[in-house]
């Protein structure tokens, strides 16, 4: 059942138990206070009639000074104003009646409730009507009557059936009108959560965008709030998560197509080895195949290892010369007659893992060989500034075209791919190198321009004083 | 003379393709990368494009769409393995698919496929003094036909498309009844048997020691 709609029934069922119960007691307090107020007339009336009883029975003529039955009666026709005036009865001691008037019957009950002190009432229903007939003992003479009156109070019992008629189709009006309202009030109460629902389904349904509208600033108005914010950091990790998938998905494809290439040169020219009769040059352009394609293999096997163990390690920086590192790639170096190197090192120490850096800075001059034409030169440069160390690398070779410049960290990613194959790159040394650095808390930034050259530094930032 | 274009970035890739398609009797021309095949197929008429999806210049796929108005068959060779790969590739027109690293023979034998359907191949081979009509399965041996049994008559074939190759068991086997060879060679050799005496071929179809058979014919 729908939360409005129970909204609805509860208060639908509590107002028609307050209206009940609320005009019950309204009604019947009415009808009682009628009801003491008739009684208290009756009773009144009562007396004033005993009073001019005894006052009758007083001046009649008596012969032995009791009173006679017969003037008993005459004294009470008179009281009742004649046939059709009051309605009394004359008791005598022993209940008998001495006198009654047109309709005014009844048991002798009342006459054994009654004595000197107490007056008695009770209200009887005579068919249609309801009637109080009070009883009172009257003492003339040497006997003890009893004066019975009947009063009708058929008016205030119809005005209590009146009152709870009215009543009645009061509380229908009131509930039907209160049904309206009510289901108003519940649909304005309950429409945060109608919007929230809209929203978690529209976002059960892959629409992660989609927030729900806050309309209140109550508690639900507060979990929209919340809602939208979880929502919010929901979709973030969901868009990071598809990077992720994506970037994985695009190395996995790469990486296969990496593979495969030189597999199918291998498993190619092998297969003609084995089984054609080759004349001597084709045989040996197989087996030279063969044997490059295997390196490149190699080559992009290593590299890939040396990614995946650089992923997982730690690293152990120390402060090391900046001299010391420049000393080491220029005797490496030293012995490559087809490039110029020159090395321009800045004095000053630098915070880093060694074997890790220098690993870095080949690559840099390796892709920086690879993009120069054979005899073309590479600086490489190093300067000490605040707070950390610059290393540079630049070319004068053929430039990294602006839209590829951020995609060249990826794996297997080469700008250009015939050339950079045929000297048998496999579009790892940047991914590795952006590994490295991103272990150091850096990275790598590049300025370029086609035909122009390239220039690759990173920034080797000092340890932080508070770390140590 | 059937004129093929290999169209591939890997030097060596073009190279085995090359050797391969023309010791099988075709003339090949392999370029390196997207626009000079575009320049290429403008330039000359090709029986068969050879066409890699990862191309430097001009990506494989919009030099198909290139290609698509000439009606020249098109092979793509490619390392995209996914189904939604191949099939936008067969989408655009290409008439096969081909997924590196791939077998030379199966190479041969979806160029060859490929070319029948284009009505470009000539469908009678001959060795020697035997003649096989390709579509009609017929042999002759000198002009006298000679009954085969299915299987005999694909492993014929097969070794006259491969002249002077040794052909492995695993390759026959796997050629000619498709499906996974077993290591069982017995059914092969049997039937190798068989395709001998019934053409007369006791020297010419050579057994190699160890590796399967190899059809020699002089020259």
């Amino acid at each position: 059942m729908r939360f409005s709609f129970k909204l609805l029934l509860w208060t639908l069922v509590v107002m028609a138990i307050a209206f009940g119960l609320g005009g019950a007691y309204f009604v019947n307090y009415v009808f009682e206070t009628s009801m003491a107020r008739e009684t208290g007339q009756a009773l009144e009336e009562s007396s004033i009639l005993r009073f001019a009883f005894e006052t009758a029975a007083l001046n009649a003529p008596a012969k032995y000074d009791v009173l006679p039955d017969r003037t008993i009666g005459q004294i009470a026709y008179n009281l009742a104003g004649g046939d059709g005036g009051r309605m009394l009865r004359i008791l005598d001691e022993q209940g008998a009646v001495i006198y009654g008037s047109e309709g005014a019957e009844g048991d002798g009950r009342l006459v054994e409730q009654t004595d000197e002190e107490h007056n008695a009432y009770q209200v009887v229903r005579r068919e249609e009507r309801y009637l109080i007939q009070a009883c009172m003992q009257v003492d003339v003479l040497d006997r003890t009557l009893y004066l019975e009156t009947m009063r009708d109070v058929s008016e205030v019992f119809k005005e209590r059936a009146l009152g709870f008629t009215v009543y009645r189709r009061m509380t229908v009006v009131m509930l039907i009108l209160g049904t309206f309202i009510m289901h108003g009030i519940s649909s304005w109460l309950t429409r945060p959560i109608r919007l929230l629902t809209r929203a978690t389904k529209r976002m059960a349904q892959g629409e992660y965008g989609y927030r729900a509208r806050k309309v209140s600033s109550d508690e639900l108005g507060q979990l929209t709030q919340d809602f939208n914010q979880m929502a919010n950091a929901l979709e973030e990790n969901i868009g990071k998560l598809e990077e992720e998938l994506r970037a994985r998905e695009d190395f996995v494809g790469a990486f296969a197509h990496e593979l495969k290439t030189p597999l199918t040169a291998i498993i190619g020219y092998a297969d003609m080895l084995r089984s054609r009769r080759l004349d001597e040059e084709k045989s040996f352009l197989s087996a030279n195949y063969i044997y490059t394609e295997g390196k490149r293999l190699e080559a992009m096997s290593f590299r890939l290892l040396e990614i995946i163990v650089t992923k997982r390690s730690q690293i152990q920086p120390r402060m090391i010369e900046a001299a010391y590192l420049f000393q080491y790639l220029q005797d490496m170096y030293a012995n490559d007659r087809t490039m110029t190197f020159l090395f321009q090192c800045g004095d000053g120490k630098v915070w880093a893992d060694p074997d890790l850096i220098r690993s870095v800075l080949m690559n840099l001059i390796d892709n920086a060989c690879k993009a120069s034409e054979p005899g073309g030169a590479v600086w490489i440069s190093g300067q000490r500034l605040e707070g950390g160390y610059r290393f540079f690398v630049e070319d004068q070779g053929i430039g990294i075209p602006r839209e590829e410049q951020d995609k060249i960290t990826k794996a297997f990613y080469m700008v250009d791919k015939s050339r950079s194959r045929s000297r048998n790159g496999a579009g790892l040394g940047l991914a590795l190198c952006a590994e490295i650095l991103a272990l150091h808390d850096s990275r790598l930034e590049i300025q370029s321009e086609v035909g122009q050259g390239t220039r690759m530094s990173f920034w080797l930032p000092d340890p932080k004083k508070d770390g140590l | 003379m059937i004129r093929i274009l290999i169209v591939d970035d890997e030097k060596p890739i073009c190279d085995l393709i090359d050797l391969n398609l023309s010791a099988a009797g075709y003339h090949c021309t392999s370029v390196q990368d997207g626009i000079a095949a575009l320049d290429l197929i403008e330039e000359k008429t090709f029986d068969l494009i050879l066409l890699d999806v990862m191309l430097p210049g001009v990506d494989g796929y919009d030099i198909m769409e290139y290609i698509r108005p000439l009606k020249i068959p098109v092979i793509f060779i490619t390392a995209r393995y996914e189904v939604r790969d191949r099939v936008k590739g067969l989408r655009l027109g290409a008439d096969d698919y081909l997924v590196k690293p791939f077998d030379v023979v199966e190479l041969v034998a979806r160029v060859e496929a490929v070319l029948r359907r284009y009505h470009k191949a000539d469908n009678t081979l001959s060795a020697l003094d035997v003649v096989v009509d390709v579509d009609g399965r017929q042999v002759m041996k000198n002009g006298v036909p000679v009954v085969l049994t299915n299987k005999e008559f694909g492993l014929l074939v097969l070794f006259i498309r491969n002249k002077n190759v040794a052909l492995f068991r695993e390759t026959l086997y796997e050629q000619v009844w498709g499906g996974e060879y077993t290591g069982d060679s017995r059914t092969l050799d049997l039937h190798v048997q068989r395709l001998r005496k019934k053409l007369g071929w006791e020297h010419c179809l050579a057994a190699v020691y160890k590796v399967g058979y190899r059809l020699e014919v002089p020259g």
